[in-house]
């Protein structure tokens, strides 16, 4: 290995003043190599992503149900599209418990990972296993061995009800009431919130000591100079996490699918937008109405972010923007 | 030199990476099923997927090594996965055109593969002799029929089970249910149950569609006729609102238990969990269900005239249309039902053996004290059993999901049984596509 580029350094050398050779041909020749380092990924991208996602659009169009050959599908136009905002009400249900998920979960997971960040952006003794033990959760992810300890925790005859029992109160089955199922996957997407935290941190470092200096000099108390010196140069950061987490959040599936057997109960309070739609493409075998789903859901999601984009305009503050 | 060598491996990848799909879409159009029978003795590996848990996998890779013994050039490529999940695998390998050789189906999606043209019909070797079905019990081989093709083959029988805790009920002093008890009179027993011995006296199964179906025939109506639902709304408002009273009453556990038996898989019935004294599930899953307690269980026929019970075929073996193995894979399946050493290896794992002869040598044998009592109380039914309704339409899947929520929404006390029998009507109209 170590030989290889010693080798050919030299014969790069050599070729060197004949290398400026204008026009396009040479410019395209140029380029030949670069491509080719790029193939591996390239070649994934085309027949991993991008096929099957234009594949899937032209499904989305079409009666295909997985067990009949493509060449034998048929074109349906619109219908699919059509099916979904006027003749399946599980479809908005889906839509409500999705969004409800998103708009109290993201927040939150948010406030949490920045209220932790702010007290462990200081030096005290152990304070790095402190942020090793917060991140941790985040390591395990969408996992579903995680999804299957919470399902324990949070049942009938949980700890978290034992816990409750010690106080003298009797909880909910959680994951087992339909009152209450949402919410728990809301808590467990908290609680994975060493990611967002870990970026909150870093950016906090970056948050220069003399404003806080001056601000309190000033007279700013703690409360002050994190209202108006934290979050201000936090805001980036804070807009970073948003947009990630909020395209995080719309997609959660593993743990909706863990907790409910695949099935989005107890009576679909977590038939998550995802799951819906697995269900529909997998266990119906629906798989153009899904494709279709997968659509909206694409278009509802990028239509999402452009939104926060625009809103990130008047609460964003770059500091070097500023400057000019 | 180091230059166009690599270029030349690049070639020869390049080329491989385009024929490889080229080779896979000839090995998929192929139908070498036809021309070498499964007498010439050539090497072939047969691909066989199935569900189920550890044990069966044993039992199953034991059975095929015993083909494989007798038939040196057959070998078998097993694979196999808990339930949940199996459809998935099974419909993306479909879709793909991998689907294995031979796969186990049930009701849930026999009709659905066999009308889209993935399942072989087996008829012809049936009428050619190759795949003996004579001397199962008609309405067992009927099971298998889809619009007139024989798409699977029935890999047992079994009808459905009320186990109960015979443990639990011996410490209280509490009679053990029996077979004919009407239903009225099951809920008061296990009200009775719930008093004494503080164990909910029984899982509620308005979620459960076999308890619907077996409940609706008994009054001679059917959850189908033909492709379209044979009960009204009213008969699904009267069966919520029957369980509506027994919840009431203290006879069943609270809903999150309830739905807790409604969703789990086999080895956390609330019968082996100790959160109910009975549960509601097929008659052949005895052993299995042993397996998860120490306690004694018992079976008994589901409330009511037994007569609205079945003889069902719990699963199927199909075989692949596009497989290129077809006369092999259709021995195999010859060979499983019916070889007599066979039936001592596989037990009554997927139910009682579909051939008769198999199935009284097996009674004569059988040991384990869990599977001989499937198979007696299987036995004494046999003779009250009402005629086996035909295969499920498609849609029957979404059927039983549609049932699971709308019952749910009355256990949980959010909807009345008339609103969710509406709802529920609807539903199910919609998912067999009846206008």
């Amino acid at each position: 290995m170590a030989a290889a580029p010693t080798a050919e350094r030299p014969a790069i050398a050599r070729r060197g003043p004949a290398a400026p050779r204008p026009g396009p041909g040479g410019r395209h020749r140029q380029n030949l190599p670069g491509y080719l380092f790029l193939s591996p990924w390239l070649v994934g991208f085309l027949l991993i992503t991008a096929v099957p996602m234009l594949l899937s659009l032209y499904l989305s169009f079409t009666d295909y149900d997985v067990l009949t050959p493509l060449r034998e599908v048929h074109w349906v136009g619109w219908d699919n599209y059509r099916r979904m905002v006027t003749a399946d009400p599980s479809y908005w249900h889906a839509v409500r418990v999705t969004l409800t998920f998103a708009l109290v979960a993201v927040p939150l997971k948010l406030a949490v990972a920045l209220g932790v960040a702010v007290l462990l952006n200081r030096t005290f003794r152990g304070v790095g296993v402190f942020r090793g033990l917060f991140y941790l959760p985040s390591l395990l992810g969408g996992s579903v061995a995680l999804a299957i300890v919470w399902v324990s925790m949070f049942n009938r005859d949980g700890a978290f009800n034992s816990l409750l029992a010690l106080f003298g109160i009797q909880g909910a089955p959680w994951v087992n009431d339909p009152r209450w199922a949402l919410e728990t996957l809301m808590l467990l997407a908290i609680w994975q919130f060493g990611a967002p935290m870990v970026i909150f941190l870093a950016g906090l470092k970056q948050v220069p000591t003399e404003l806080y200096e001056a601000s309190s000099v000033d007279g700013a108390g703690a409360v002050r100079r994190f209202w108006h010196v934290t979050l201000p140069m936090l805001s980036p950061v804070i807009f970073f996490n948003l947009v990630l987490e909020t395209i995080h959040g719309f997609q959660g599936f593993t743990s909706a699918f863990v907790l409910s057997n695949g099935t989005g109960g107890p009576v679909d309070s977590t038939l998550m937008y995802t799951l819906n739609l697995y269900i529909n493409g997998f266990v119906r075998l629906d798989m153009g109405y899904a494709s279709a789903m997968a659509w909206v859901f694409l278009v509802a999601v990028g239509l999402i972010t452009v939104v926060l984009f625009r809103t990130g305009r008047f609460w964003v503050h770059y500091s070097d923007a500023e400057e000019h | 030199m180091l230059h166009r060598k690599t270029h030349a491996t690049r070639r020869r990848v390049l080329a491989a990476a385009l024929a490889l799909p080229v080779l896979a879409s000839v090995a998929a159009c192929g139908d070498g099923g036809d021309d070498d029978g499964s007498g010439s003795g050539k090497a072939v590996e047969l691909s066989v997927f199935w569900w189920g848990a550890e044990e069966r996998a044993s039992l199953t890779e034991k059975a095929l090594a015993l083909y494989t013994e007798r038939h040196p050039n057959v070998t078998f490529k097993k694979t196999w996965q808990a339930n949940q999940g199996y459809f998935d695998k099974l419909a993306t390998l479909t879709a793909g055109g991998n689907a294995p050789d031979l796969f186990q189906i049930d009701d849930n999606y026999l009709a659905e593969y066999a009308t889209r043209n993935v399942t072989l019909d087996l008829n012809p070797y049936r009428s050619d002799g190759e795949l003996d079905v004579s001397k199962f019990p008609e309405s067992l081989y009927q099971y298998g029929v889809v619009d007139g093709e024989l798409a699977g083959v029935a890999m047992g029988e079994n009808t459905q089970g009320l186990v109960f805790d015979k443990t639990l009920l011996d410490r209280h002093g509490l009679p053990a249910p029996t077979t004919g008890m009407g239903w009225e009179d099951h809920i008061a027993w296990a009200e009775r149950v719930s008093k004494t011995a503080k164990v909910p006296g029984t899982q509620d199964p308005s979620a459960d569609y076999k308890a619907f179906w077996v409940w609706l025939r008994q009054q001679g109506k059917d959850l189908y006729k033909g492709k379209q639902l044979g009960f009204t709304e009213q008969d699904v408002t009267r069966w919520f609102e029957l369980w509506k009273g027994a919840r009431d009453r203290g006879a069943t556990p609270p809903p999150d238990v309830i739905h807790e038996g409604n969703v789990t898989d086999i080895s956390k019935q609330l019968v082996v969990t100790g959160k109910a004294a009975t549960s509601w599930v097929w008659a052949n899953q005895m052993p299995e269900l042993k397996k998860n307690t120490d306690d004694e269980l018992g079976v008994v026929a589901y409330p009511g005239d037994p007569s609205g019970q079945w003889a069902r075929a719990s699963m199927y073996l199909s075989v692949f249309r596009g497989s290129p193995h077809r006369d092999e894979a259709v021995d195999v399946i010859n060979f499983l039902v019916n070889d007599p050493d066979v039936a001592q290896v596989l037990g009554t794992d997927r139910g009682l053996p579909s051939n008769m002869e198999v199935r009284r040598k097996l009674a004569d044998a059988v040991d384990d004290p869990a599977m001989k009592q499937s198979i007696r109380v299987e036995d004494d039914l046999a003779d009250k059993f009402g005629p086996a309704p035909s295969v499920p339409p498609a849609g029957h899947s979404d059927v039983k999901k549609e049932l699971l929520k709308a019952a749910e929404e009355v256990q949980y006390g959010r909807q009345q049984p008339a609103q969710a029998a509406a709802m529920y009507f609807a539903a199910a109209k919609s998912a067999v596509g009846q206008g």
